[in-house]
């Protein structure tokens, strides 16, 4: 295990125990500085890391090599919930979830270590997005909105937390967010006009640290309610700050009730994660009434942009538009289309796009790209750092959006109605918004989630159930392997014992990919 | 308003728990209330035999739940068990087990009574159940059982009052739902998905596949009593457009003409399909079918029915039905896809085009 950061501790810790007569076997211990520097045997985050790239610095498989890819164990949940859920991977163990269960899983073998089971018929059973972990422990939330910690070795649970109250309509899909001693979970709830807020636990006590509303109470004259934290955010280290995309607002489909730009719904914003307060926020969706939450992963990239060294922020949003921001300030440095959008009248001196109030629905239906489902959703993209590409699942699509005074002012308030999508693999040049190379993954589905490699490798889905490895550079296809299922979630990679695993998740099963062991095929670069 | 009529909808719930079985059609109260959200939490069903509810507590609940849910399809709904088994049966299968089902020998006579009682009540339901509904629904037991169900499962893109919303369409207008007498539609669609459409499939028991349709029925019954203030697209709301517009539009700039004949195959179309479910065919038939031709390396060509297109397998359906695919590296195909003019179409809509070309549309009786 490598800790670059830490590298003279664990030293020191090493001689310590060997000089006490015992070897340090890993046992299932997260600690706060190996989320800082992930080691190439883990994935101790939702994203991999705090960037938000889903990038790995891995090479054994490799373009050269990955049509031997082949299955080293699949595990089957034996449940109907499809997998949504990017697992962790701490000490040889993987940890992923379906709504209300968590699964502890050899990530060698794929053999079960232990199954936990939260019993709740209340809230939401859409998906469930996975765990979080600080320490010996994990953090799950909930349908019913509660935020459970159970210990990593057995499953069994050390406590049990409330998010938000079921009753008044939330739940909770995501998987926290670890950064120092907070553990942030957010909530689900558009069924409502609810608050969307994240909320901040002591990661041992599971005492509420803090706050933060994306919107005013609900009942304010004029205001919106909303703003939904339903995915997980990143964190930039050097800055301190935390960075959520937030949820579409309340009543959805009718913003008469709600005039201006309902910040922070549809809004990228920056937090201070030791007190929860705004440090600047963009509202990517301005007066959003088509729920296009703009929770898509907020990417954090160091790079160069047109010439000079930038700390950038880049999201694919679900509206339909690449936005690339300073992170320092949340300022626009690019908003650029990535797919067909009818909706905007142009894009504003801040980089915001301009709502065309005749393209908000209406009694009689308004045809608008893309479609509620969005331009893409909660499978994450990937940065690339080797091509300086952002590499989405996009999803070209159009559909009628309908609201009349018997919809009322509450809830969805609206009906809308997807006519036709398809879904496209798309390599986004972040300078500008150029899309370099795209590819077609299936009509009427979306795609999966994405993970590039150093070796030059992006592995995602298509539509109908293939898991596709495609050369970054230029997007062919080098190996594929159909599922059964098309991936609804993203998958991830980690090294044991000198051996890449790749891992996906479809239907209600996993498969972890390696290359033959009989055929030593380290790529040296 | 959502909020009034919710809170009049549990009233009604709690009514119908409260009476057991009853059907009880509660009448909304006049009044301001505003905060129908609060859902008490003390909703709570009526207890028939407390003796029998702690025996299913202490036997049964483990693995059949706290409601008499189960967990299918290994372990069985008890909802309603009473309408498919004599209590003599229920009685022999407690006693003796079944399958995975440890017997319980040593239960007495009057606890067995009290448990048979109990299984008889309405299930207890969870008060999510109690969001935005509206009208006066009269539920039944078994309705009320298929609203939790459909709460938990189907809420998310149908809405919560099964009136649509996020993406599912409104099924209280659905044609199969309207046609269904008895639930066997509902059932097949539950069960078996709509893929292309995006829906899954459910793995729920006979007797919750009839709780759901009860329950969507309810929904039916409670939707036509809005009349005017009825949620969703109406038929009503989709004439806003000019038909002799529409009549340039189909035969001019918006080429419909190339393909299609208002005497030919749209003769009658407006008699065929209606509204909402018009205009969407109009826009993207998504049942349209392509052909295609492939060629094998030996020449021959084989013409059918595309079935299936990713970006490694074709397959296609010949004249006789028979399923034929391919490693699409191996043969050379064209596929002919005349349902393509009505995506590229889509770019070029203004939405007057379309509200003209649906009502002229409708002229075709």
């Amino acid at each position: 295990m490598k800790f670059p950061t830490n590298a003279i501790a664990f030293a020191a810790s090493t001689l310590l125990l060997l000089a006490a007569g015992s070897l340090p076997l890993p046992a299932q211990n997260l600690e706060p500085e190996q989320l800082l520097n992930p080691s190439s045997e883990s994935w101790p985050l939702y994203h991999g890391d705090y960037s938000g790239k889903r990038h790995s610095h891995l090479t054994q498989i490799a373009p050269q090599n990955v049509a031997n890819l082949i299955l080293a164990w699949a595990f089957q949940t034996n449940q109907l919930a499809m997998i949504k859920s990017s697992p962790l991977v701490v000490d040889g163990v993987l940890f992923f979830t379906v709504p209300n269960n968590v699964w502890a899983v050899d990530a060698r073998s794929g053999h079960m270590l232990w199954h936990y089971v939260h019993k709740t018929e209340e809230g939401e059973f859409i998906g469930h997005r996975g765990v979080a972990m600080y320490k010996g422990w994990l953090y799950f939330t909930t349908p019913d909105a509660h935020l459970i910690s159970l210990n990593a070795k057995d499953g069994s649970v050390r406590w049990d937390k409330i998010i938000a109250d079921v009753k008044l309509g939330y739940w909770s899909t995501m998987a926290p967010l670890v950064v120092g001693n907070h553990v942030i979970a957010g909530v689900g709830g558009d069924l409502d006009n609810l608050c969307g807020y994240l909320r901040s636990f002591d990661p041992d006590t599971g005492e509420v640290q803090w706050q933060w509303d994306a919107s005013p109470p609900p009942g304010t004259p004029n205001a919106t309610t909303g703003g939904t934290t339903w995915m997980t955010g990143t964190y930039d280290p050097e800055l301190n700050l935390v960075y959520w995309g937030t949820g579409n607002p309340t009543p959805v489909l009718n913003g008469a009730t709600r005039p201006g730009d309902d910040a922070w719904t549809c809004s990228i914003v920056a937090l201070d994660p030791d007190t929860g307060k705004l440090v600047w926020g963009f509202v990517a969706s301005p007066h959003d009434t088509h729920d296009w939450d703009a929770v898509e992963t907020p990417v954090l990239v160091d790079a160069d942009f047109h010439g000079k060294p930038r700390k950038m922020l880049m999201q694919s949003s679900r509206n339909g538009y690449f936005f690339v921001l300073d992170r320092t300030n949340g300022k626009s440095l690019l908003t650029v289309p990535f797919g067909p959008i009818n909706w905007t009248s142009g894009v504003d001196r801040e980089g915001r796009p301009i709502p065309n109030p005749d393209k908000e629905p209406k009694p009689d239906g308004r045809l608008i790209a893309p479609d509620e489902g969005g331009m893409t959703n909660y499978r994450s993209p990937s940065f690339d750092p080797r091509t300086g590409l952002f590499i989405v699942d996009a999803r070209p699509s159009w559909s009628l959006y309908f609201t009349k005074p018997a919809d009322g002012e509450y809830g969805w308030a609206g009906a809308d109605f997807g006519l036709w999508s398809k879904s496209v693999i798309e390599a986004i040049d972040y300078q500008t918004g150029k899309i370099r190379w795209s590819h077609e993954v299936g009509q009427g589905g979306s795609g999966a989630g994405v993970l590039t490699t150093d070796s030059g490798l992006t592995f995602t889905g298509d539509s109908t159930g293939n898991i596709l490895a495609l050369d970054t550079r230029n997007g062919k296809t080098l190996w594929h392997a159909g599922t059964g299922a098309p991936m609804q979630t993203s998958p991830i990679t980690y090294e044991l014992d000198g051996r890449q695993y790749l891992v996906t998740g479809s239907g209600g099963v996993m498969f972890a990919w390696v290359l033959p062991v009989s055929k030593p095929t380290r790529v040296a670069r | 308003m959502e909020r009034f009529r919710s809170l009049v909808f549990l009233v009604s719930i709690l009514a119908a728990i409260g009476l057991s079985a009853g059907h009880v059609a509660v009448h909304a109260a006049a009044g301001g209330a505003d905060n129908g959200a609060q859902t008490p939490a003390t909703a709570k069903a009526a207890d028939p035999d407390a003796a029998g509810s702690e025996s299913y507590a202490m036997h049964c609940a483990v693995c059949h739940g706290d409601r008499r849910e189960g967990n299918p399809p290994g372990v069985p709904s008890l909802v309603n068990i009473k309408s498919h088994l004599t209590d003599q049966q229920i009685a022999q299968l407690v006693r003796e087990g079944k399958g995975r089902m440890p017997g319980f020998p040593k239960l007495n006579d009057d606890e067995l009574t009290g448990l048979l009682e109990y299984l008889a009540s309405a299930p207890p339901v969870s008060p999510v159940l109690a969001g935005n509904h509206h009208g006066r629904p009269e539920l039944t037991a078994e309705a009320v059982a298929g609203g939790a169900l459909f709460a938990q499962n189907c809420a998310f893109c149908h809405g919560r009052d099964a009136m649509g919303g996020e993406t599912g369409p409104d099924l209280t207008l659905s044609k199969l739902v309207l046609a269904d007498t008895d639930g066997s539609k509902i059932s097949a669609v539950v069960t078996e998905g709509r893929i292309e459409k995006k829906m899954p499939a459910f793995q729920f028991s006979s007797q919750e596949l009839l709780t759901l349709a009860a329950f969507l029925r309810a929904r039916v019954v409670a939707a036509a009593a809005m009349k005017g203030r009825r949620r969703g697209v109406d038929v009503s709301d989709l004439q806003t457009g000019d038909a002799d517009s529409g009549k340039k539009y189909f035969d001019g700039a918006g080429g419909c003409a190339r393909c299609h004949s208002p005497t030919g195959d749209l003769a009658g179309i407006a008699r065929r399909f209606e509204g909402l479910q018009l205009e969407m065919r109009m826009l993207y038939p998504k049942d349209a079918k392509s052909s295609v031709i492939v060629t094998l390396p030996s020449g021959q060509t084989i013409a059918g029915t595309l079935a299936y297109l990713d970006e490694f397998t074709v397959g296609l359906r010949d004249k006789d039905g028979v399923y034929h695919s391919w490693a699409v590296e191996r043969v050379k195909y064209t596929v002919d896809s005349p349902v393509q003019a009505h995506v590229e179409q889509l770019a070029k809509y203004t939405d007057d085009d379309i509200h003209n070309l649906m009502v002229y549309l409708q002229t075709l009786r």
